[in-house]
């Protein structure tokens, strides 16, 4: 029944989106759309459970976490864009129902456990992304969507070539075994590993394309510099994380079949290279929301050098997915209020944030903390997981390059961001529409959304609730033990212990 | 004539085309010349199934009326469309000049071939040619998607490369379920529907179709 809901509503609230006569009407469906797909999924805890053989769809662990986190993002995202939308945007209509349709296609893909069914929701995302990017109009939104559409669409195209070599990999043996994660771990000893691994790499460097893993990241500081901030954070908070369960999806079959290390060797080895990239290009940027796209490559890195680094890291990982989607909703929710402030792209015309809106300069500071991981933000945590089993697990060398480009990449967004927080605001600046008083509710929700997911960073980080550890834990597990049945392992491991 | 001759040469030809496709100075001739090319490989599931003796599948059929209403008839359609009401001049301008595009794809022919022989399929295919030929189409058609200036260039280079991954899918329609190989076509029509709309608007916005002058964008 959650499985048929998760995408039905949201699909059904878009129509609503597009039949809607008036503007507050289709923004009130849009909202209530997203909010209601975030009921359907809180009450789905804390039942999942390891997918049945055969079964194309299913709430396993780890898709139900993926789930979660995006169904969160969504919801804060829709609050915020109410306070955000002018009525000087082009398509309303489209607009809102491409949100939900992106929501609907990532919840298809969350719980797909059929690869090839993961592969047209990703494309379904991928293609509902495209006409959002593209909403400002003009030739720089148009070159960025254009960038995003090719360099995805040639991405996406890899990852089916990487899932038919999959496939092909499983005729080794008389007998069809079906391409679900479930069946392909049951049977991991039968596939061809050859095949296995081409399969995987060209999936790694796919859906690597869309995740935004250097080298294949060109596409992201522009679209996510020209798409509507709102838009930027639901890519780099979820359609990011989308594509990134497609790369899980194939690294548990090759846990199964034996092949961790070596693909763990090469998800360290774009995760660093991401990580590196966006230490170079953070440093110097006068584009804050470029800036911040960077941010998101390096978080990326980080995400995919956890899961290379074995059980330890992927349980920092499962926590850095989930810090990642608070960090990029907030940041990106707070660089489109500066851009209503300022009506500037330029970090160095953004100036003295906390003088002009004291609130907003509060946030952004704690906001930039969080992304630079400090404690008690939670991606402090989750980097300092992944430090530890680099360590415990003797790669030094892993830990020398994360630690120092994590290091640049902090050195580089303070000494960028931090004059945006505090300097001297230039004087003649005339009230932007955003500070007239009748314009308060609009702060009220653009600010409420960002403070909402910064306060969420922050306790999370703090305190960890045991339900939302127990959610962490079973998807890190579920990586490298896809085929072992999780909550009997728990109940046992519980049982057993006095 | 054997029915693995025949298969065989259905392949080589569609070597040819892609070559033929990076020789072809008029843009409306490319775009025949894919949907020739589809429309062979949209054949070969059917053929398969024949030439094992086994019955004409459901699926092969699906997917061969599927393959030919979006490949043959409906993204060539949109496409020539596209070049028909386009007042610009129609030639396919590329980065690397015709011979030395057909000499380097050439190149990459030989290379997938090489690199199949170090791939040996599991199970013994229909036709030894499947792996490189896909290969190569693959190849070809990223060729084109790098190497030619004008947007629709590219979408008919990405389309050469998802036609590369299709033969390759070929061997596999018993591991995929229809409804996916579905989504995957559907998904294919929506793709190149939107990257059409996208070519229009660049028109409009640029008074062409040329992508280099899509590169404000980028770190001063």
């Amino acid at each position: 029944m959650t499985l048929l809901l998760v995408v039905a509503v949201p699909l059904v609230f878009g129509v609503l989106c597009l039949v809607l006569p008036t503007s507050p009407l289709r923004l009130a469906a849009m909202v209530a759309g997203a909010l209601a797909h975030l009921v359907v999924v809180l009450q789905s805890w804390p039942a999942s459970d390891t997918p049945a053989p055969g079964d194309l769809v299913g709430l396993d662990p780890l898709g139900h976490l993926f789930l979660t986190i995006i169904s969160v993002l969504f919801a804060a995202t829709s609050v915020y864009f109410v306070g955000y939308h002018r009525k000087r945007l082009v398509s309303q209509r489209v607009f809102l129902a491409c949100v939900l349709a992106l929501l609907a296609a990532l919840s298809l893909l969350c719980t797909s456990q059929h690869l090839g069914l993961l592969w047209v929701a990703l494309e379904s995302a991928s293609l509902a992304t495209t006409p959002l990017i593209y909403f400002r109009l003009g030739a720089r939104a148009l070159e960025a969507t254009w960038k995003f559409l090719l360099m995805n669409s040639v991405g996406v195209a890899l990852a089916l070539l990487g899932i038919f070599c999959v496939a092909i990999a499983t005729t080794k043996h008389e007998g069809v075994i079906v391409l679900t994660v479930a069946d392909l771990a049951r049977r991991a000893a039968d596939l061809d590993p050859t095949w296995l691994r081409v399969g995987f790499l060209l999936g790694l460097v796919g859906f690597g394309t869309k995740m935004g893993l250097a080298p294949l990241h060109s596409w992201k500081p522009d679209a996510y510099g020209e798409a509507p901030p709102p838009v930027a954070a639901l890519m780099a908070g979820g359609v990011t994380l989308g594509a990134f369960a497609g790369i899980l999806r194939m690294f548990q079959v090759c846990a199964a079949a034996g092949l961790g290390a070596f693909a763990g060797a090469w998800l360290i080895g774009f995760g660093l290279l991401s990580i590196a990239t966006a230490a170079v290009f953070v440093v110097g940027n006068n584009d804050y929301r470029r800036l911040l796209a960077y941010t998101s490559v390096e978080h990326m890195g980080v995400l995919v050098v956890g899961i290379g680094l074995g059980a330890t890291g992927s349980y920092a990982s499962m926590l850095h997915a989930m810090h990642n989607m608070l960090n990029k909703g907030a940041t990106f929710f707070l660089a489109g209020f500066l851009w209503r402030l300022y009506e500037s792209n330029e970090i160095s015309t953004v100036r003295g944030t906390l003088i002009r809106s004291p609130l907003a300069g509060v946030l952004l500071l704690a906001a930039l903390c969080a992304t630079c991981g400090l404690p008690p933000f939670g991606m402090f945590f989750s980097e300092l997981g992944i430090v530890l089993a680099a360590a415990g697990s003797g790669r030094w060398w892993v830990l020398a390059v994360f630690v120092l480009t994590l290091a640049v990449v902090f050195v580089g967004v303070m000494t960028a961001m931090l004059p945006m927080v505090f300097g001297d605001p230039p004087e003649n600046a005339s009230p932007s529409e955003i500070e007239q008083p009748s314009q308060r509710w609009r702060r009220a929700a653009m600010l409420g959304a960002a403070g909402v997911l910064l306060v969420l960073g922050f306790g999370l980080g703090a305190y960890q609730p045991t339900p939302v550890r127990d959610a962490l834990v079973r998807a890190a597990d579920a990586i490298h033990r896809p085929h072992v049945d999780v909550v009997a392992v728990s109940r046992v491991q519980s049982e057993v212990r006095p | 004539m054997n029915a693995h001759t025949i298969i065989d040469s259905v392949l080589v030809l569609v070597i040819l085309l892609n070559l033929g496709m990076l020789a072809v100075s008029r843009l409306a001739s490319g775009v025949r010349l894919f949907a020739l090319q589809s429309l062979l490989l949209a054949f070969l599931p059917l053929a398969g199934d024949v030439f094992k003796g086994e019955p004409l599948g459901l699926h092969g059929f699906v997917i061969a009326a599927g393959t030919i209403a979006l490949k043959v008839i409906l993204i060539p359609y949109i496409l020539l469309r596209i070049i028909r009401t386009g007042e610009v001049h129609r030639e396919v301008e590329p980065f690397i000049g015709f011979t030395a595009s057909v000499f380097v794809g050439a190149i990459l022919v030989i290379g997938s071939f090489a690199v199949a022989v170090r791939l040996p399929l599991p199970t013994e295919p229909v036709s030894k040619l499947i792996v490189p030929v896909a290969l190569s189409t693959l190849l070809l058609g990223l060729l084109t998607l790098v190497s030619r200036l004008k947007a629709i260039t590219q979408v008919l280079g990405f389309l050469v490369l998802e036609n590369g991954i299709f033969i390759l899918g070929l061997l596999l329609l018993k591991q995929t379920p229809l409804l996916v190989e579905l989504g995957i076509l559907l998904d294919l029509f929506v793709g190149v529907f939107i990257m059409a709309i996208v070519v229009y608007h660049i028109r409009r916005e640029f008074d062409h179709m040329d992508t280099h002058l899509l590169d404000v964008l980028k770190e001063s």
